[in-house]
């Protein structure tokens, strides 16, 4: 549905984006992380067809044409960061206006204004619209067409609670529907929650792709579980090697990282080796964490 | 979902753009200065005829040449301009649509074109009807050959805002002063210039110079088709003076200035979709 075949983004000397290869497939959710000056807003751009590779290709739909072609981009819609509107138009005459252009019947901006919750200010000129609410305008008009790909640049990063809200009904009924949404953002809570997939940039670079499910075990590797220990066998640190090869003792802590799953063997052995245990403590991996390890910025 | 085909995709960029020129108070200020402005030209010949009367159309609208070359071209860029080069946000929700980036710019710019039309007319007609009312209709065509100088200024400027919009997108402050710049050169410095540097030259080569001038420069080109259109050659400055000689006649001089203006209406335009396209966005 969107594919990324070594594209490449250079602006004079400098490289934005560096041979990414990418295929996002239709009915996935995917977001694209990484920090500032990654190249994740050249790449969504280049896929909205407002960036033209310096090399390689990005493709749109099936059969797949190169997104800068005006007809490959009937097939999506696309919400920049920082989206903006005539202030002398009303909400109202702008979803108007997007609907025609994308040939959806009137009704269909009552629905969308309706959805994003802006349907008692559409009659209000946009120039006395809060921060948010121009947001969920924006949000209003990218979900006009119902187009198969919907391409978001951090939707959520000047979105009011309401427009939140609107924003994760909608990828999650593009989910049901089997629509791709591609989207980049800072807010990793709202990747792990809706995210099928992660593809993470740095400086231009493809650094690593994950499913939820390579996700969710990474996450889980990164677990810890704490023990405060009393009475235990003098020579419990060699014992543990073969126990639980990652853990370690420092004082009458013992902490052992790894996934929930291996933390009732580990706590059955070390009570059959004698270990008193006077309070544990778990935690799963964070994702911020996670991220900052892969991106090499380190806590 | 079937999206609308090219001319209605451009009519409706046209309808919008003319929906919010109508509503922007820049449009507004220009058809009351225009109309004030028309109206005392066209009051002033009153008090110049002590009382006895109006001028007529031709004398009117000679009159009124000096105002539109000042004003319409600056009109035109400014607004153009202001309404060209959007907010990067705008522009990128626009051109991520499954619309070629021309017919954007092609429907915008009917629809400034219509709105600044109009805005002229209220002067025009308003000054029309005064001179009408008190002088009859002699001198009428003189006057119609102004409007469509007006006209033509108009479109070549908006085409010139387009040009410097598309290479500003998400940089309107810059292209408003590329846009002054580009007026100052156009309707003011341009003139100077060029008499300046034929004023050195021998006979010849100095005639050659402003025949150039007057063809190079759009405002010149119109300034002597409207003059040459409502009253010959008798108000004719240096530099008309030599294209209308060189030209050999006024069927000549007539076809190379509407060639001029013909040129100049289109090229801009053509640049500016040009620009855009290759532009990152």
């Amino acid at each position: 549905m969107i594919a990324f075949e070594r594209f490449g983004k250079r602006f004079g000397a400098q490289v934005a984006v560096e041979a990414l290869s990418l295929r996002v497939g239709t009915g996935e959710v995917f977001a694209l992380l990484g920090p500032n000056g990654s190249g994740k807003t050249t790449s969504l751009k280049a896929a909205a067809g407002l960036i033209a590779p310096t090399s390689g290709a990005v493709l749109l739909g099936e059969p797949p044409r190169p997104a800068v072609d005006p007809a490959a981009r009937d097939v999506c819609s696309f919400l920049p960061q920082k989206v903006s509107f005539p202030d002398a138009l009303t909400g109202l005459e702008v979803v108007h206006f997007y609907a025609r252009l994308r040939g959806a019947p009137r009704s269909r901006a009552r629905d969308v204004l309706e959805f994003t919750a802006l349907n008692g200010a559409g009659a209000r000129a946009v120039g006395t619209y809060s921060g948010g609410m121009i947001q969920r305008l924006g949000l209003a008009v990218a979900s006009i067409p119902g187009a198969a790909v919907l391409l978001l640049d951090e939707p959520t990063a000047s979105l009011d609670p309401v427009g939140l809200q609107a924003f994760h009904v909608l990828v999650e009924q593009h989910r049901r529907d089997g629509r791709t949404v591609f989207f980049t953002s800072h807010q990793l809570d709202d990747v792990e929650r809706l995210a099928d997939r992660i593809a993470i940039l740095v400086e231009g670079r493809l650094i690593a792709t994950f499913t939820r499910t390579e996700l969710t075990g990474q996450l889980a590797d990164r677990g810890v579980m704490r023990l405060v220990l009393g009475r235990r066998p003098a020579d419990l640190a060699e014992r543990l090697t073969a126990l639980a090869p990652r853990a370690t003792l420092e004082g009458d802590e013992l902490v052992v990282p790894g996934p929930a799953s291996r933390r009732p063997g580990v706590i059955a052995g070390l009570q059959d080796l004698g270990v008193d245990i006077r309070s544990l403590t778990a935690e799963e991996g964070r994702l911020d964490a996670f991220y900052r390890e892969l991106i090499g910025d380190p806590p | 979902m079937a999206t609308p085909g090219r001319l209605a995709t451009i009519g409706l960029f046209a309808s919008q753009e003319l929906t919010l020129a109508v509503r922007s108070r820049w449009t507004a200020i220009f058809a009351v200065v225009f109309a004030a402005l028309a109206l005392a030209v066209g009051g002033s010949g009153y008090i110049l005829t002590g009382g006895l009367g109006l001028q007529d159309f031709a004398r009117t609208a000679s009159s009124l040449v000096q105002v539109v070359l000042l004003l319409v071209p600056l009109t035109a860029l400014l607004i153009g301009v202001q309404a060209l080069a959007t907010e990067r946000g705008a522009a990128e929700l626009l051109f991520a649509q499954p619309v070629a980036r021309g017919t954007v710019v092609v429907g915008k710019l009917l629809g400034l074109f219509q709105a600044l039309a109009a805005a002229q007319a209220i002067g025009f007609g308003a000054a029309g009807l005064v001179i009408f009312s008190q002088a009859g209709q002699e001198g009428a065509g003189g006057f119609a050959v102004l409007v469509a100088g007006s006209l033509a200024l108009t479109a070549i400027f908006l085409g010139l805002a387009a040009f410097i919009a598309a290479g500003n997108v998400g940089r309107r402050a810059r292209a408003l002063a590329l846009a002054l710049v580009t007026w100052f050169v156009a309707v003011v410095l341009f003139d100077i210039a060029a008499l300046g540097v034929a004023s050195l030259l021998r006979s010849g080569h100095a005639s050659r110079l402003l025949v150039a001038a007057v063809l190079l420069n759009p405002v010149d080109a119109v300034r002597t088709g409207t003059l040459l259109g409502i009253e010959g050659d008798a108000a004719f400055g240096a530099a008309s003076l030599a294209f209308f000689r060189i030209a050999g006649g006024r069927t000549w001089a007539a076809s190379a200035l509407l060639l001029s203006v013909a040129v100049w209406s289109v090229a801009p335009v053509a640049l500016a979709i040009w620009r855009l396209r290759r532009a990152d966005l």
